[in-house]
């Protein structure tokens, strides 16, 4: 995509990157920047220095010497960009990740052109990861955030940079990614208890757990998909096949998880509740389902499951 | 976490000892042994701390160390801070600094100073050897650079090599551009203490044995390239100060006053004129040489009434003139002065002198014949040798009457002396006689051994003529050149007379080369000052620094624009490395099995010598398969660049 002149101009394109529309970017010389660094500028002193010493003496291998270092420095420019030019970079799955915790970000910098990469840095809001490459390699940098909120978390700016060969200059290149991670609700137990039977929530009780949840009521065969933590090892280690238990209160009544159960807290509140009871749920193997006011998940269990009422709470808009 | 706080690596450390002793050793000559040993030993300190740590310094030992050397410094060379001071100075610092150096980042602040510190040797000597072996350390400066930001422990790394070697090869255009064409100014930019350093050639006073101590130094004074036709070898008198003044034991120079500069015609060009150019070595002095006598004076100098050039300024670095000179002298009226000056008589000359010379007056017929008959007292008495026995109180007497053994130095004086005696007034020239033709470069050395000192006396129809009494005496001083090489003390002198053969003619071709090499460095390289800078670029239309700073700029771009360009051509046809150790390994194979069709596709080609080759066809097959898996797979490439090297049919 071309720039416009304003963009091309705009100073954020310095700072903060082109405007996010890639899955992954290559950098080339529209995206990186150069400027000397701290230890480029005290450098230029002391040739600043040189020259003067060079003029006072009226010495020809005084200039000769003051300026092939100034050259040398010139030069080395070009070896940063080159450093960072060509690599290809892309955000990819990270870890689900809940709010308040630790996020990464996971980048795939891939070099595709057959040179060497050498100290170059990652940084996002603070947080830096150095890294070198090999040529015609790739490597997968996480990038450690704290996630604060629920929903999706899209990274800032991420600005790749390197001070290769001579630490003098500068090269960076700030990258913004169309990407979002989920980051899902935090889990906190108010003290409630979730409902057994759909059916009584037009009551508004809260009806205590049923005792026999974890009361054995037989034998079934195994069914993939089932939770390995129900197989009934003693039965598999008798060789008789693979059984699951089959547990009373599971049979009795499908849990559903139920925004109006803590009808008596926060809508922020209520969801952390719900996600706490989801994951405990999934933990003891029930059976779970989900309701919230426009969203209804009918009761089930496993991992891909457990994703679904996740992702539903996190991005749940009351 | 931070790279700039990462301790310096123990192998960056001892690159970094190594540099610091080559960058002291070419200061071992010039510079005072006490800092020469204070730097070895802040740098051996250093390396011992790399293996007892404990050695390591802590800030309060430093601080007090730092204090204690800087007093030093200054005790030994007070508050004039010149290059020998700074030198000295700056190779402690080094050490120093190395000493206290813990992260990366000091580490960088010592390379800076080692910069700094590489181009001090050039203050004291700029031959073309050093430059070599300064661009040396540059290049270890840049690896050390180069290893201190990219955190690897072992300084084996070829890569970071050839990225030092690349930048080293692009930095010497721009350099070049940069050297050309920066805006030079004269310095210096503040007034600096004299050095004391000893510059040999000739000084402002000459006593009988002044120039002998010259005649075994192979330096160079100066060189000549004639643009018109050169003289004989016999009349290439290097003119210099001229010296009126004597006490009877010395002649001293008085610098020429104002008055004389403007009493000083210029002579018009004639078509026999000599023209040439010099290049004269800073030799710290105010006079200029030329070939006797020079017609008019360069822009940076004046010519005196008795035809000295003085330069406006001290020569404190190479710089060449363009001159003109004629044999033919304009004559003259002696002004009253200049004959009273030109006939004092010092006091305490012995009376046998004017003794000596009474005999010759009497009986000669005009001036002429007083000349001649002293040259030929010369030439029937008198021995031309290096070491003549010492003189006392009264050099003249003594050397005419009791030793009659010496140098120029001796028998010009002692001439002198004789014609003011017999009422012919006479001067002092120092200069140098003759010079060493190389005939690859075309152009003259004139060196120290060459120095020469010689009488001009007036005649009434003639004007100021040189006499050089040292002719007389020995002519091969005049005609050849006083061997340098092949001269010792207490031994004959020795004349560059007879053309070498075999050996020795390669061996003078070789220093002719290396004396032609030098010729251009000094011309090109060291001479390259604001003058011949503005000379030689208003062959290109750039006559002022807006000129230059706008070129400057324009060509650095280009040349920039250039070698970036080249690298990437360069890299764009670099083809993959899987691709290029498959086609050397199907050249290979092409030469036992048949040539590779080009409309063969890999398989095709494999599969067609396995045929041949039954015995190998598995290994093709896994060849093949490994081939397109590294192509276009995501296989890691040094697999198949193994397997494809070691394949054998």
């Amino acid at each position: 995509m071309a720039l416009t002149l304003a963009q091309r101009f705009s100073l954020k394109r310095f700072t903060r990157g082109e405007p996010a529309y890639l899955r992954e970017i290559e950098l080339n010389h529209r995206r990186i920047f150069i400027l000397p660094n701290k230890a480029g500028l005290s450098l230029a002193i002391v040739i600043l220095l040189m020259l003067i010493a060079s003029i006072n003496y009226n010495n020809s291998l005084g200039f000769v010497f003051t300026f092939l270092l100034a050259a040398a420095a010139q030069t080395s420019t070009f070896y940063a960009y080159k450093n960072l030019s060509g690599l290809l970079i892309s955000p990819t799955k990270s870890k689900p990740c809940f709010a308040n915790d630790q996020l990464e970000i996971n980048l795939y910098v891939i070099e595709p052109n057959q040179r060497a990469r050498w100290q170059i840095t990652a940084s996002h809001q603070g947080q830096q990861q150095t890294f070198n490459l090999l040529a015609n390699n790739q490597t997968i940098l996480p990038l450690p955030i704290k996630a604060n909120h629920r929903g999706w978390y899209k990274p800032k700016t991420i600005t790749f940079s390197t001070s290769f060969p001579f630490g003098l200059f500068k090269a960076w290149s700030p990258l913004l990614f169309d990407h979002a991670i989920l980051v899902y609700p935090q889990a906190i137990d108010r003290g409630l208890n979730y409902q057994l039977d759909s059916k009584d929530q037009i009551n508004g009780g809260i009806l205590s757990v049923a005792s026999g949840t974890d009361d054995f009521a037989g034998l079934k065969p195994y069914q993939t998909g089932q939770s390995y933590r129900h197989i009934n090892w003693k039965a598999f280690a008798a060789e008789k096949g693979i059984y699951s238990n089959e547990f009373s209160a599971e049979q009795s009544a499908d849990i559903y998880l139920d925004w109006l159960s803590c009808a008596d807290l926060d809508p922020e509140s209520k969801i952390s509740q719900l996600c706490y009871w989801v994951l405990s749920c999934e933990k003891k193997g029930l059976s779970y389902g989900l309701r919230l006011p426009g969203v209804e998940l009918t009761p089930n269990n496993g991992n891909a499951h457990q994703a679904h009422c996740l992702k539903q709470l996190a991005l749940y808009e009351y | 976490m931070s790279t700039k706080t990462a301790p310096i690596q123990n192998s960056l450390i001892k690159l970094l000892l190594l540099i610091a002793c080559l960058l002291i050793i070419p200061h071992s000559t010039h510079l005072k042994p006490l800092f020469i040993g204070l730097a070895f030993a802040l740098l051996i300190w250093r390396s011992l701390s790399l293996v007892w740590t404990w050695l390591t310094p802590s800030k309060w030992v430093l601080l007090p160390l730092a204090l204690g050397l800087g007093f030093i410094v200054l005790n030994n060379f007070g508050m004039s801070f010149g290059r020998d001071a700074s030198s000295s100075l700056l190779i402690i610092l080094m050490g120093l600094k190395l000493l206290e150096s813990r992260n990366q980042r000091d580490a960088q602040a010592v390379i800076y100073l080692y910069f700094f510190v590489l181009i001090t040797p050039f203050l004291f000597d700029q031959r073309i050897e050093l430059a070599l072996y300064g661009l040396m350390i540059f290049f270890a400066l840049l690896f050390a650079l180069i290893i201190n930001n990219s955190n690897v422990e072992s300084l084996k790394n070829p890569a970071l090599l050839r990225i030092c070697g690349a930048v080293l090869l692009q930095a010497i255009p721009l350099m070049l551009v940069f050297f050309l064409l920066f805006p030079r100014m004269i310095g210096p930019l503040w007034s600096m203490p004299d050095e004391q350093s000893a510059v040999s050639g000739l000084s402002d006073e000459i006593n009988p044995g002044a120039v002998s101590n010259l005649a075994l130094s192979n330096e160079t004074a100066f060189r000549v390239r004639f643009n018109s036709n050169a003289p004989l070898h016999k009349d290439l008198y290097w003119r210099g100060p001229v010296f009126w003044e004597t006490d009877g034991k010395k002649w001293f120079l008085t610098p020429p006053k104002k008055e004389s500069f403007q009493r000083a015609i210029k002579w018009s060009e004639k078509s026999d004129d000599f023209q040439y150019t010099l290049m004269m070595e800073p030799h710290k002095q105010f006079w200029l040489y030329a070939l006797d006598s020079p017609s008019h004076a360069p822009n940076n100098a004046h010519l005196s009434h008795d035809r000295q050039l003085m330069l406006k300024a001290k020569l404190n670095r190479n710089l060449s003139f363009e001159l003109r000179s004629s044999t033919s002298t304009a004559l003259l009226q002696l002004s009253k002065e200049d004959k009273v000056r030109g006939l004092k008589i010092p006091e305490n000359t012995h009376p046998k002198v004017f003794k000596l010379v009474q005999q010759w007056t009497d009986s000669a017929k005009n001036t002429k014949d007083i000349i001649n008959k002293a040259l030929s007292y010369y030439h029937r008495e008198f021995y031309y040798t290096l070491t003549p026995p010492s003189l006392g109180e009264d050099p003249i007497a003594e050397f005419l009457f009791e030793t009659k053994r010496g140098f120029c130095g001796h028998f010009a004086t002692s001439f002198a002396t004789l014609m003011r005696v017999a009422g012919i007034p006479a001067r002092l020239v120092g200069g140098y006689q003759g010079g060493v033709y190389n005939k690859l470069g075309d152009f003259y050395t004139i060196r120290q051994a060459d120095a020469h000192v010689w009488v001009e006396v007036w005649l009434t129809k003639e004007g100021w003529v040189r006499i050089d009494p040292t002719a007389a005496i020995a002519p091969n001083r005049i005609e050849h050149s006083v061997d340098a090489s092949q001269q010792r003390l207490n031994g004959d002198i020795n004349f560059l007379i007879n053309p070498p053969e075999g050996f020795n003619k390669l061996a003078q071709q070789l220093n002719w080369l290396i004396h032609s090499v030098d010729y251009y460095w000094q011309n090109a390289v060291l001479a390259y000052g604001p003058e011949k800078q503005l000379e030689f670029l208003s062959n290109f239309g750039i006559m002022n620094w807006a000129d230059m700073l706008l070129s400057l700029a324009a060509f650095s771009a280009i040349v920039l624009l250039l070698s970036i360009s080249i690298l990437f051509y360069l890299q764009r046809h670099a083809p993959d490395p899987v691709q290029a150790a498959y086609l050397k390994l199907c050249k290979r194979l092409g030469k036992k099995a048949g040539k590779r069709e080009n409309f063969e596709t890999s398989s095709d080609y494999f599969s067609r010598i396995g045929k041949d080759y039954p015995e190998k066809n598995h290994e093709l097959k896994a060849l093949n398969e490994l081939y397109l898996k590294c192509r276009y797979g995501r296989k890691p490439t040094q697999a198949y660049i193994r397997a494809a090297t070691n394949f054998r049919l």
